[in-house]
């Protein structure tokens, strides 16, 4: 990869760039030039070559124009960078000479080309070379170590550039089979192709008048829209990364745009030409001609003709290197590695001034400067946030605009993290007030998608479920203010479809607001998947209550070898006309129409066996759509509840932010100091310093461990004596001051101000208290000192070193 | 029994008895007044109690066929029969009769639940045909060979089993022994049977058991290997090549042949023979293996007419269905339409469009169905050439393959008159006069009967093959005939189905169209 400087397009793209520059200082970050190279000639792919390759890529930096003033004094403070920073070394001014003279043959050889971009100053307004603002550095993080998502993570600390995450609709391809052997030909086709030719002339007519029609409205707009032609076309500089083909598996050269992290093909048309570039070993200036953007150039750096290098010792990148990198597999200390490589290759490239990066986990996490960051598109602004910055976990906004300023909110879409009820995104039509929740596994009542205008129930909504996640098996359930559908699926009644219809609501002339009036049913209808283990004549596949009217109509399966269902209807108009509940059944009351007529069913009394069945399953299902409407109610207060707490998850894994985990820990960490500590107070050799005066290896006898002994107790004795007296002295040098102050106090007490009154009062009582403490850290120790004595006397006699010689004492 | 059924009036179950039992047991209050209006059919009850009736001979339960459910308990029944009729049932309680032995209960496959307590019975058998038997009573019964329960153990799913009130239950080892021998029962005598003592009755009939086991294992292995020949051998029946793969060919044709077994005595022929044989029966296996892959082919062949057949009607069932969806929903439209319409103009000009659309959609059923039959039609032709091409050219080869047959034995059978004419020579020389069987000796007599009966050997020979050749020549020809008719027929079927369901459907909606006009005239 190199980055490459060179003019091109987009003032804004340095600005920003410079923009990012700060926020990255802001941030603490160094500054550094990198750029990795992949060399042609690996086709093999060492660990050490990935690894070699990402530090390069890990070393982020952007040159800068050296004739734009870059450093914005008032951020970076100069005192605290290195001395690296401020000065240059010996070899550095060497390269820098080696450098200017490089230019000057340069500009004095082509006239017409810009000077080169060679050792701009950098923050401390020192010149350096720009390869050795490049520094190789390895990062802990799995993102970093591919390009893209590199690119990525740079683009973000440097300026905000999402990529856009589109829902992409899945395109089924359907396979083309060929045609069986006893395949059926198709019918003929008797219409007339003279008739449908001049049909599709005609249609293919208004399609053609439609489509100008439109093309030319199309580019109206855009004229409209179209910007004035930048008056500075290809004399914009900008800088980018130039990825070299070869290692790691890369096929072809291309370059990332740091600033949008995009890859773009070499042969992209808005780079319009290349300058010069560089990687940390050397510096290559551009001699092929860019008439025609980058398309033609070749990237072989190895050709002096093409490319003219700065430094004669590594001017072969494309052959050198193999060796290298086939040597020392597994190379776990890349500081010796990468010192070893500057030595063979470069030895004329001094080490990169610039610290290296650090990027710590909270910085890796929040990734934009401040954990946000708004970039502005053409009608979209997309605004991100780092995760638990927003307390509704709000990570992502994207608001689409229908005009160029911004002004009419179109579409808003905002994704969250980590919230309790699983919300993940929310979409808001701005237009039609639609709103669509999506929510991922988890919700308490298992909602996938939510969709809705507003939150009062009866209204225009829509919500799924999860399929498998609810015991009723209810997978979608559509409501308007007259009906609603519900969509069930794997259930043991077959039941795949309910739509009920609401009449319009009855005035209760009890005003009790308690209790709920619900709408009327005027129509249930219920859909039933094929049960196999019933004949298709006996398997209801739709039942139609009309409530009002009082009929029931049946609908069964279709026979496997039919294409007429049978049906049946039951009209209960009778029952108005008996007194009471007596329903007298008679023939007209069913009509039906079978397939097959079958015997049994033309019986009355079937008829009114199947009639009484279904009254109850029609009380039923009323039952559960008012168990419905009720349930839809309830997920409306839940999600009024949910979306007023938005409490936030914290994964058990989260060490920073789980509190609990946090406190556990650390008192675990107490726990293990404190039994550390004990350990090693248990484990200090009482007798190690007498041992030690005995020759090595020499065996005990039993006068020397007797005198071993002795001598322990008589020296821990005196240490015992020694703090007594250590105490003692203190306690009394302490009373001799006081005793001194008070004298001087009684001396001087008429001319004393206020203040030396006050300073006295309180050093007496501050001395009173030390004697005190002392007084009783003495007697303390006069209790103690007996027991202590005693206490390492045992000890010694249990000592497994001492103990056989002593036993005979005891 | 105890009761004096001696001094009581013996019923006999005749039509009135069944329909008064009928009645009463049948559905009550409105549904039974409805059925009480329709008259109950036999065939529909499901369920029939006829306990307490003093009935001698079961007798009269032919129609009910549809009867799950049948009780005869407490009656003086003699002799278990009249019950063939009955293959539904699930529950037969026969309890409290005078039952002396099992019997006709041979087709009652989905019986599960059988009672036969307090009866004379002496011996558990004829429950064969029982295969789901779940609960079996025959407590206080007359059996005493407790070996009988042995027999138990073929019903997989029998849980319940109560003996109590049988000789066999007195016996000091009679629990123990039921435990051990039926494993798998769940309550005996209306008791839970203890895992322990099951566990304690195991380990004491332990070795007796595994005998018993190992005979019944040695039965079903020979069972599921007959099972396997049988089907293999079927299979080989559906190639036309049965029995073709081994000399079994061959040695048919010495099966009758007196002489050529004869002959074979002779020295040389034995050697011929051999070769013979070998040759035989590689052709023989040639057959074979040829047959099997031809009926291969065949299959693919049939499979794949099949698969497509099915596709096409199910697509214009489809399109049919469909069609008829969309006129539904139009015609119910329509109909509303006309209800709410009270101008008995426009009434009438609704009416003429709704029987339009009627007709129309009879017309585009009728146009798809002639459709498909005009499709598959030219589809059968096609698959009818084929699968005659297909046994055509199995037939020639096999043929091709005889042919050679024959060859061989033609070259055979020349070789066995010219030994058996030098042999004669030989003995009418009187050199070779050695260890011959008499009735070989026999036929040396004169060149004419030698020759006779080496001519007799081979024209058997001929035979055979000639046999074999046309059996499977007819074979694999009639069952061509026959697959292709019935596909002729399957297809005619098909097509008089769907039209009799067309206008069966148009009938119906027309018919309801006019009970609509009828209606509102009189409204």
């Amino acid at each position: 990869m190199e980055v490459l400087r060179e003019k091109v397009e987009e003032e804004e793209a340095a600005e920003r760039e410079e923009a990012a520059e700060q926020a990255e200082h802001a941030e603490k970050m160094e500054r550094m030039v990198r750029l990795a190279e992949v060399s042609k000639e690996e086709r093999i792919l060492t660990q050490d070559e990935l690894r070699d390759l990402e530090k390069k890529m890990m070393a982020v930096e952007i040159p800068i124009p050296a004739e734009r003033p870059i450093i914005n004094k008032a951020i970076i403070d100069v005192s605290k960078l290195p001395p690296s920073y401020t000065t240059n070394s010996p070899k550095e001014e060497h390269l820098l000479q080696v450098a200017d003279n490089f230019s000057r043959q340069y500009s004095h050889l082509c006239p017409d080309r810009v000077p080169l971009f060679l050792y701009p100053l950098n923050e401390c307004e020192v010149p350096k070379f720009v390869s050795t603002t490049l520094r190789p550095t390895l990062m802990p993080y799995p993102e970093l170590y591919n390009w893209d998502s590199c690119a990525q993570f740079v683009s973000d600390f440097l300026t905000m550039v999402p990529l856009l995450d589109p829902l992409k609709p899945v395109v089924k391809k359907k396979e083309k089979v060929s045609p069986k052997k006893y395949a059926v030909k198709p019918p003929r086709d008797l219409t007339s192709r003279f008739e449908q030719e001049q049909e599709d002339k005609r249609q293919q007519e208004i399609q053609a008048l439609e489509k100008k029609r439109l093309r030319e409205e199309e580019e109206h707009l855009l004229e409209a829209e179209k910007s004035k032609p930048d008056p500075l076309h290809g004399l914009r500089v900008h800088s980018w990364v130039l990825v070299l083909a070869g290692k790691r598996e890369v096929p072809e050269c291309f370059f990332i745009d740091p600033l949008t992290a995009r890859s773009y093909s070499t042969k992209d048309d808005h780079f319009l030409g290349i300058e010069s570039l560089w990687n940390h070993r050397n510096y290559w200036v551009n001699m092929q001609d860019c008439w025609n953007c980058c398309k033609d150039l070749v990237f072989d750096l190895g050709d002096p003709v093409r490319w003219e290098y700065m430094l004669l010792g590594s001017d072969k990148p494309y052959l050198s290197l193999t060796e290298d990198y086939d040597e020392g597999m597994d190379n776990d200390d890349d500081v010796e590695y990468l010192g070893k490589e500057d030595e063979d290759k470069s030895f004329d490239m001094p080490p990169s001034w610039v610290a290296q990066i650090e990027i710590t986990p909270e910085e890796f996490e929040t990734r934009c400067p401040n954990g946000k960051k708004v970039i502005q598109y053409k009608r979209a602004q997309v605004e991100k946030w780092a995760p638990y910055l927003n307390n509704n976990g709000l990570v992502c906004r994207l608001t689409t605009y229908e005009d160029l300023q911004c002004t009419k909110g179109l579409e808003i879409k905002e994704w969250y993290q980590n919230r309790e009820d699983m919300l993940e995104l929310r979409h808001i039509n701005r237009t039609t007030g639609l709103h669509v929740d999506y929510f991922k596994p988890g919700h308490p009542q298992a909602l996938q998608v939510h969709s809705y205008k507003s939150m009062l129930p009866e209204m225009d909504r829509v919500m799924e479920f999860y399929e498998m996640a609810r015991e009723d098996g209810l997978i979608k359930r559509e409501e308007t203010p007259m009906t609603m559908t519900e969509y069930y699926g794997g259930r043991s009644d077959f039941l795949s479809y309910r739509h009920i219809n609401f009449g319009p609501r009855i005035k209760k002339l009890t005003q009790n607001s308690a209790e709920s009036n619900p709408r009327p049913m005027v129509k249930i209808t219920e859909r039933f998947s094929r049960n196999p283990e019933k004949p298709a004549d006996e398997d209801v596949a739709e039942r139609v209550f009309l409530i009002t009217e009082e009929r029931i109509q049946l609908r069964y399966h279709c026979r496997d070898d039919y294409i007429t269902a049978s049906k049946r209807e039951f009209l209960r108009r009778t029952e108005v006309d008996s007194k009471g509940n007596k329903i007298n059944m008679t023939p007209d009351m069913c009509i039906s129409f079978e397939v097959e007529p079958m015997e049994h069913t033309k019986k009355l009394l079937y008829q009114y066996k199947t009639m009484i069945h279904l009254k109850n399953e029609e009380k039923l299902s009323r039952h559960q759509a008012w168990e419905s409407e009720l349930e839809v109610l309830e997920i409306l207060k839940l999600r009024e509840e949910e979306e007023a707490a938005h409490t936030l998850t914290i994964s058990i894994y989260d060490t920073k932010r789980n509190e609990k985990s946090k406190e556990y820990r650390e008192a675990m960490e107490r726990v293990l100091h404190e039994e550390h500590l004990q350990q090693v107070e248990t484990q200090l050799d009482y007798l190690a310093p007498f041992l030690a005066q005995l020759s090595p290896g020499e065996k005990l006898t039993r006068w020397q461990a007797v005198r071993l002994k002795d001598e322990c107790l008589s020296d821990f004795k005196q240490r015992l004596i020694d703090k007594a007296n250590l105490i003692q002295a203190r306690f009394e040098k302490e009373t001799q001051e006081l005793q001194k102050k008070q004298q001087w106090y009684q001396e001087n007490q008429v001319t004393l101000s206020p203040e030396d009154e006050d300073l006295y009062l309180s050093y007496c009582s501050q001395a009173m208290f030390r004697i005190r403490i002392l007084e009783q850290r003495l007697n303390r120790h006069k209790e103690m000192a007996p027991l202590k004595y005693l206490a390492l006397e045992e000890k010694l006699y249990k000592d497994p070193r001492l103990v056989e010689f002593l036993k005979v004492f005891v | 029994m105890s009761w004096p059924y001696d001094s009581m009036q013996l019923k006999v179950m005749d039509d009135n008895m069944l329909k008064v039992a009928v009645g009463e047991q049948g559905p009550q209050e409105e549904a039974g007044r409805l059925a009480k209006q329709e008259d109950i059919l036999f065939k529909d009850v499901l369920s029939l109690q006829l306990d307490f009736q003093n009935i001698l001979h079961i007798d009269n339960l032919w129609q009910f066929e549809n009867l799950q459910k049948l009780q005869l308990n407490n009656n003086i029944i003699e002799r278990i029969e009249g019950l063939e009729n009955l293959t539904h049932l699930v529950w037969l309680d026969l309890s409290f009769n005078n039952i002396e032995a099992i019997e006709g209960l041979d087709t009652l496959v989905n019986l599960e639940d059988l009672s036969l307590s307090n009866n004379r019975i002496s011996k558990i058998d004829s429950l064969d045909a029982l295969v789901k038997l779940q609960v079996l009573s025959l407590g206080n019964n007359q059996i005493g060979n407790i070996m009988n329960v042995i027999y138990l153990r073929q019903f997989t799913c029998l849980q319940t089993l109560s003996l109590a009130g049988n000789p066999i239950a007195e016996a000091e080892d009679y629990k123990m022994f039921i435990y051990a021998y039926l494993p798998d029962l769940v309550y005996l005598d209306f008791r839970h049977i203890d895992e322990q003592a099951a566990k304690v009755a195991k380990i004491k009939h332990q070795y007796n058991i595994d005998e018993l086991k190992h005979r019944e294992a040695q039965m079903q292995a020979q069972l599921e290997d007959e099972q396997g020949q049988r089907e293999k051998l079927a299979e080989h029946k559906l190639a036309f090549i049965e029995h073709l793969d081994g000399s079994f060919l061959f040695e048919s044709l010495y099966a009758e042949d007196m002489e050529g077994n004869k002959l074979s005595y002779l020295p040389g022929v034995g050697e011929f023979l051999e070769a013979y044989k070998d040759k035989f029966v590689i052709i023989c296996l040639n057959i074979f293996e040829y047959g099997l892959k031809q009926q291969e082919k065949r299959k693919i062949e049939l499979d794949t007419f099949n698969e497509c057949m099915q596709e096409a009607i199910l697509e214009n069932q489809e399109q049919g269905k469909l069609k008829v969806a969309k006129f539904e929903e139009r015609h119910l439209q329509c109909l509303n339409a006309i209800r709410e319409e009270t101008e008995l103009s426009n009434i009438e000009k609704k009416l003429i469009e709704c029987s339009d659309d009627i007709n129309e959609l009879f017309n585009m059923l009728m146009m798809l169905e002639m459709q498909l039959v005009e499709q598959l039609e030219e589809t059968i032709n096609m698959f009818e050439r084929n699968i005659t091409d297909l046994v055509g050219l199995f037939v020639e080869n096999v043929q091709s393959l005889m042919a050679q047959c024959r060859d061989l034995e033609n070259h055979h059978h020349e070789k066995v008159l010219e030994t058996a004419i030098n042999y004669l020579e030989k003995i009418l020389k009187g050199e070779m006069d050695k260890d011959l069987p008499d009735d070989v000796r026999a036929l040396f007599v004169d060149k004419d009967t030698i020759v006779n009966a080496v001519g007799a050997s081979h024209d058997i020979h001929l035979l055979k093959i000639d046999n074999r050749e046309d059996e499977l020549v007819t074979g694999i020809n009639s069952w061509c005939t026959h697959l292709v008719d019935k596909i002729h027929k399957d297809e005619i079927m098909r097509n008089r189905k769907r039209v009799k369901e067309i206008t069966q459907y148009i009938g119906h909606m027309q018919s309801e169209l006019d009970n609509l006009e009828c209606g509102d005239i009189i409204d």
